[in-house]
């Protein structure tokens, strides 16, 4: 089958991005799309070939990439650099830094720009004026609670998300919460993060709890709900269950600290700072049970490595969950805010046998194959692209 | 003996900054010092033009300089000054912090930032919270003045949480305590092995005029009113009070609950009473000022503190004294705050069930029941947590 090349820019504004979306560029590249990053560059990824970047660092990088854009543009774009400072000064934007961040974009024209991060879509509506197809994706929070304590972020949404061509939602879940900003449901494409499913044998053959390993895994921040899922530790403790739980990327949250102490978890709970990515699949490997004690995700991607890894994964049913997890099928699902839930989850999965254990996590991998693999990711990427340079 | 000239006691207390109206409690205490004849210095670590006009001696400590040329330069500006205009308190701070093992570097360092409180004869140095009292155990003996500390809950629980370790030169010093609640001094002996003697409790004190309930207001008893005056910070617990609020929602009680007070968790709240689906019965209004606090106080039936961490608690005083049903969690001070069944409730804290079946109960009660609750609080607090009271307590503290 014959595929055009695309010429592709993947904003996250950042260089490198997220795990999930550097997997997104490689793969894409791989498939012999050229892609472009800009953005603050903090050290230059390992990326092949087809991967441009214009990202920068200093005031000296700044300077360089203004200089050299408003050379080039000046030389052989004239046109379109002063449309471009029009655009801005009606905007009362003809600042510096956004002419270092807009230029490059500007010379290099992609087919695509691809916004990551929803909160940005101001900054970077006006590639469309370009000819440039500009596709927003919706992720977490920028979706699901970001405009609900910002009345103006809700206005630009309502106001701009009717004129973006299309968008990559995370979940479905997601996709019906943008809508209410005035997203075209039409104009949505589910695409499901992706990972790299390495088939491996079972690492619990022979299980017993005796002393279950639970495990958690994100930032420090509220939406991660570790409060229930530490009130579950108080309840498990208290029926004199042995467990261990781990926090990883929370070190010094003070708020899980005082919680800790006052419940007197202090031998059961490890908090960890942040760490590389290996490590944490490490950590997650080696756990017996992935919680997922949120109340607001798009969907967790640590989720996914869990299912990959043949870890059990508890997740409550916030945001998109429920796309992933089917109760008692390939993990346990929980109300949001519910400790006592959590707990029975953990007692639960204690009590079964080891063939059903099994069950659930070849369940849990024929998921991540069928749903969340890395290439149904790139497919469903490289489609929605196609498919909205075709429509005019 | 005393160090000031008119033979009245000097007290020096070190806060970060100037305390703001709203800040009772240090408002309160420095004029309740004053006006029992102390001489009061306020040593802050920066201060706005509108302060200025504040009614005692505000020393500000200098600000350095971002450059490093004109930083090493006023530095050894004060450094040079210092050790001639009060060689003997420098030398002093200098082997003091000698002995806690501080590196030269890092003494000559003090010795400079402190000048600003060293310049001034005290017989008293009073810090204002555990963290300024931080890397500067050794001044007030410096001084040859007695060194006082007060801890007000989030400095005790917290900070040391955080900062491990962070008061361990502090509790081999010589320090009068003072605390907030008979919690934290059992925390103090517990923990951290303070002798008894040495803490005082002194309650926060309201003004028991200024919150007085006025006339009983004709309130719609269709909808049970709540009201809960705090920051929007994790530690006030406001996030399991809006999942008990959800449950009274899940059994049809008509309600409306508003938040006075702003903060980091904003976005957090807003977004749970949304995903609890009782946003459209709870208001945020924001920061308020004291009159607006008071008229949501007097419109509202019960007051909410469901705390999870709370050294004692002026806004529950407050809603006492205002006549309001009053339920809150048992958080350390609040327990003190009030009396369980007699002054209001307390419940346990992290537990939304209990909280919402406890609010059903106590809008449930008769009329008779609920006046008798809300007379014995307002009485108990004007008797035992007025200003007078307080001030006799800061006086009694200094005397002994």
């Amino acid at each position: 089958m014959k595929t055009k090349t695309l010429k592709i820019a993947i904003y996250s504004g950042k260089i490198p991005s997220t795990t999930f979306i550097e997997r997104l560029i490689v793969g894409l590249s791989e498939q012999k799309h050229c892609i472009y990053l800009y953005g603050l560059l903090n050290f230059k990824p390992n990326y092949p070939n087809l991967v441009s970047i214009r990202g920068y660092n200093s005031k000296f990088s700044k300077l360089y990439t203004l200089v050299k854009y408003t050379f080039l543009l000046t030389v052989f774009k004239k046109g379109d650099k002063k449309k471009l400072d029009a655009i801005l000064k009606s905007q009362s934007r003809y600042k510096l830094y956004n002419r270092v961040k807009y230029y490059p974009v500007l010379w290099d024209k992609p087919d695509i720009f691809h916004l990551q991060w929803a909160k940005g879509i101001n900054e970077w509506i006006w590639v469309r004026e370009f000819g440039i197809k500009f596709i927003v994706s919706l992720r977490g929070a920028h979706i699901n609670y970001s405009p609900l304590a910002n009345n103006k972020l809700a206005e630009t949404y309502k106001l701009l998300f009717p004129k973006v061509d299309h968008f990559h939602a995370v979940s479905k879940a997601i996709a019906e919460e943008a809508e209410k900003y005035g997203a075209n449901a039409k104009k949505i494409d589910v695409i499901y993060s992706g990972l790299d499913v390495v088939s491996s044998t079972s690492k619990h053959s022979e299980t017993s709890y005796s002393n279950i390993k639970l495990i958690s895994v994100g930032r420090s921040h509220w939406k991660k709900g570790y409060q229930y899922a530490l009130d579950a530790c108080k309840l498990l403790k208290d029926e004199g269950l042995h467990f261990t739980y781990t926090i990883v990327g929370v070190l010094k949250d003070v708020e899980l600290l005082y919680q800790i102490e006052d419940l007197g978890l202090q031998s059961n709970v490890n908090l960890i700072g942040p760490i590389d990515y290996s490590e944490v699949e490490d950590y997650i490997s080696k756990a017996d049970v992935l919680i997922l004690p949120s109340v607001e995700e798009g969907i967790a991607n640590v989720v996914l490595e869990a299912m990959a890894s043949d870890t059990l994964v508890i997740t409550t049913d916030c945001g998109g969950m429920p796309e992933v997890i089917a109760d008692n099928q390939n993990g346990f699902i929980v109300p949001v805010r519910n400790p006592e839930a959590i707990a029975l989850a953990v007692k639960q999965i204690i009590k079964l046998s080891n063939t059903d254990l099994e069950i659930i996590k070849k369940a849990a991998k024929r998921t991540i194959v069928s749903q969340h693999s890395k290439q149904t990711m790139i497919n469903g990427m490289v489609d929605m692209y196609n498919s909205t340079l075709i429509k005019l | 003996m005393t160090k000031a000239s008119n033979n009245k006691i000097t007290i020096g207390i070190v806060l970060s900054s100037i305390p703001k109206y709203s800040e009772t409690f240090f408002r309160n205490k420095i004029k309740g010092l004053q006006e029992s004849g102390f001489n009061v210095i306020l040593f802050v670590e920066y201060a706005n033009n509108s302060d200025l006009d504040y009614k005692c001696k505000v020393v500000v400590a200098p600000l350095v300089k971002k450059s490093r040329v004109s930083s090493i330069f006023t530095s050894s500006m004060i450094f040079i000054k210092g050790l001639v205009l009060r060689p003997k308190k420098c030398l002093k701070l200098f082997l003091l912090n000698k002995k806690d093992n501080l590196s030269t570097l890092q003494n000559v360092k003090n010795i400079i930032l402190n000048q600003f409180i060293l310049k001034e004869d005290l017989d008293w140095l009073h810090f204002g919270y555990g963290m300024l009292a931080i890397n500067r155990e050794n001044i007030a003996a410096a001084m040859n003045a007695k060194m006082a500390l007060s801890f007000r809950g989030a400095d005790l629980y917290l900070t040391p949480l955080k900062h491990s370790g962070c008061y361990d030169r502090l509790w081999k010093k010589a320090i009068k305590y003072h605390v907030l609640s008979e919690e934290m001094q059992q925390t103090l002996i517990e923990n951290y092995k303070i002798n008894d003697a040495e803490i005082k409790v002194i309650t926060p004190a309201i003004n028991t005029e200024q919150f007085r309930c006025e006339a009983s207001s004709n309130r719609d008893n269709k909808t049970l009113k709540m009201v809960t005056v705090a920051r929007l910070h994790w530690k006030k617990g406001l996030e399991y009070t809006l999942e008990a609020l959800a449950l009274l929602k899940q059994q049809d009680i008509k309600f409306h609950y508003t938040i006075i007070g702003e903060g980091d968790d904003y976005e957090r709240l807003i977004f749970a009473a949304h995903q609890l689906k009782i946003n459209d019965n709870v208001e945020f209004t924001g920061k308020l000022n004291q009159g607006k606090v008071k008229n949501h106080l007097q419109n509202a039936d019960i007051y909410l503190q469901y705390s999870i961490q709370e050294g004692f608690c002026n806004a529950l005083l407050e809603a006492q004294a205002m006549r309001l049903l009053c339920i809150a969690s048992d958080a350390e001070g609040l327990q003190e705050n009030i009396i369980n069944e007699q002054t209001g409730w307390i419940v346990p804290k992290r537990n939304p069930k209990q909280f919402s079946s406890k609010i059903i109960e106590v809008n449930n009660l008769s009329t008779s029941k609920k006046e008798i609750i809300k007379q014995k609080a307002m009485l108990r607090v004007k008797q035992n947590f007025n200003l007078e009271m307080q001030k006799k307590r800061f006086v009694n503290f200094y005397s002994h």
